[in-house]
């Protein structure tokens, strides 16, 4: 699992390859971190590249949600999979995110 | 030549003493402010907007300048401090006023109500002003009180260059008192707008607190009473338990405009929606989440799944299913093949084939 983050124009994409599942969470979590403070800004979760996600990987992005919704930031999650979209919707958090 | 030059000894000393005592005019502007906004905040009084001002010297030349013989001292001069406080409703100046009475002694003689002094052929729209005094502090302090339009009625008054009161031509006196009343009227309705609005509240929640779900219109104050007593918990907590699952509390608002959408007039419809379709739904968590190891979901799982297995076992099939996603997500392509994949997944579950 590899993240990756890049940033433009007063917005941060996170690209994730691989699978989200517990072990890749935990290592994803000292780069999603330092992303809390900048949740002002809108980020982009590119999931393009991403084959799973497990309920850790789900509260990776519930976090960064959280923090954008207390900074007036904004999170878009973009490029997902039928399997991860049936995984969103089957815990009701499909409505929680501009997927696109 | 400056203006204080232009003053004559005793407005010097005057002026002298405003420069000396700035620091304690200061420090009286923090701690008016600060208990005027806790006192306000305390007694649930919303303001849109708190202002405040000491008079700048300059200000303070031209006025004893003008009429500096009135004053024998700068404690005559009632307005070197000044705070206006802007309500939204015109119910909270009377309310703000009362805060004010009990905070601080109120100089009577030198307030003025001019709401209650219009004339009935003058134009404006005008608002309340108290001439107060407080503890350890030695000089008096003008609040002034006003609506939002009043507030706007006096910055655009001040604009035309005319002040209330004084002669205006007279083609623009019609136009000037048409204005004037039709802000009033605004002010009045928007109070009577949120009388109305509390009363209709107050009585819904007695209705859903009484179980008469029936007779509860459905409409965002009524959703969010029912929302209130947390009907969803059950089948949510069901679902949760099929994975021993945390459950992320968020908003359910979104789903006024789902439950509407599908039909929904009343809360009582939603209520037999959770009666009719907890079956179903649990049925669609069992399938879907069942052979995986999520151990997280929202407390949108429910109403989501109560909706789908209404959808379904009423025959609206994909459609109704795609219909359910573009009002709780908006209108999206992606919505099609959620909505696919669950007509197919319905199909082998038990609610769906029962008679």
């Amino acid at each position: 699992m590899k993240t990756k983050v890049t940033k433009e124009e007063g917005q941060i994409i996170v690209a994730f390859t691989g699978r989200l599942d517990t072990p890749a969470a935990q290592e994803a979590n000292p780069v999603i971190n330092p992303l809390l403070d900048e949740a002002d800004k809108t980020i982009i979760l590119d999931c393009k590249e991403m084959s799973y996600i497990s309920s850790s990987g789900l509260r990776i992005f519930l976090t960064l949600r959280k923090a954008a919704e207390d900074k007036g930031g904004k999170i878009i999650i973009q490029n997902i999979n039928d399997d991860i979209r049936s995984v969103f919707m089957m815990t009701g958090f499909l409505n929680l995110f501009e997927i696109r | 030549m400056s203006k204080t030059n232009l003053l004559d000894a005793h407005c010097q000393a005057i002026l002298q003493e405003y420069k000396d005592k700035l620091p304690v005019f200061q420090d009286a502007e923090t701690n008016i402010l600060a208990l005027l906004k806790h006192t306000l905040k305390e007694a649930g009084i919303h303001l849109a907007s708190v202002e405040s001002r000491i008079k700048t010297e300059d200000s303070l030349c031209g006025k004893l300048e003008r009429k500096g013989s009135k004053y024998k001292s700068l404690a005559d001069i009632t307005d070197i401090l000044g705070v206006r406080l802007i309500t939204y409703y015109i119910d909270d100046v009377d309310k703000v006023a009362t805060a004010i009475e009990r905070l601080f002694d109120v100089d009577w003689e030198n307030s003025i109500d001019k709401r209650k002094i219009h004339d009935i052929d003058s134009f404006g729209y005008v608002s309340l002003h108290y001439v107060c005094s407080t503890e350890g502090f030695p000089f008096r302090f003008e609040i002034q009180m006003r609506t939002v339009l009043q507030h706007a009625w006096a910055n655009l008054d001040h604009d035309t260059g005319y002040k209330s009161g004084v002669e205006i031509p007279k083609r623009y006196l019609r136009s000037m008192s048409r204005l004037a009343g039709m802000l009033e009227l605004i002010d009045e309705e928007f109070s009577k707008i949120r009388s109305e609005l509390t009363d209709y509240r107050r009585k819904v929640q007695k209705l859903v607190a009484s179980g008469n779900l029936d007779e509860v219109p459905l409409d965002l104050d009524s959703f969010r009473s029912f929302l209130e007593l947390d009907p969803f918990r059950q089948i949510n907590k069901k679902i949760a338990a099929v994975n021993q699952a945390e459950i992320q509390e968020v908003s359910l608002l979104p789903y006024l405009a789902v439950f509407k959408g599908i039909g929904c007039k009343t809360l009582g419809d939603i209520h037999n929606i959770i009666n009719d379709s907890f079956e179903g739904a649990y049925q669609i968590a069992c399938y879907q989440m069942g052979l995986t190891d999520l151990d997280i979901v929202s407390s949108s799982v429910g109403p989501q799944n109560l909706c789908i297995a209404y959808i379904l076992k009423r025959g609206w099939g994909k459609g109704g299913v795609r219909y359910f996603f573009d009002l709780l997500n908006g209108k999206e392509k992606s919505n099609e093949i959620v909505a696919e994949m669950i007509v197919e997944q319905a199909k082998e579950m038990p609610f769906m084939n029962l008679q």
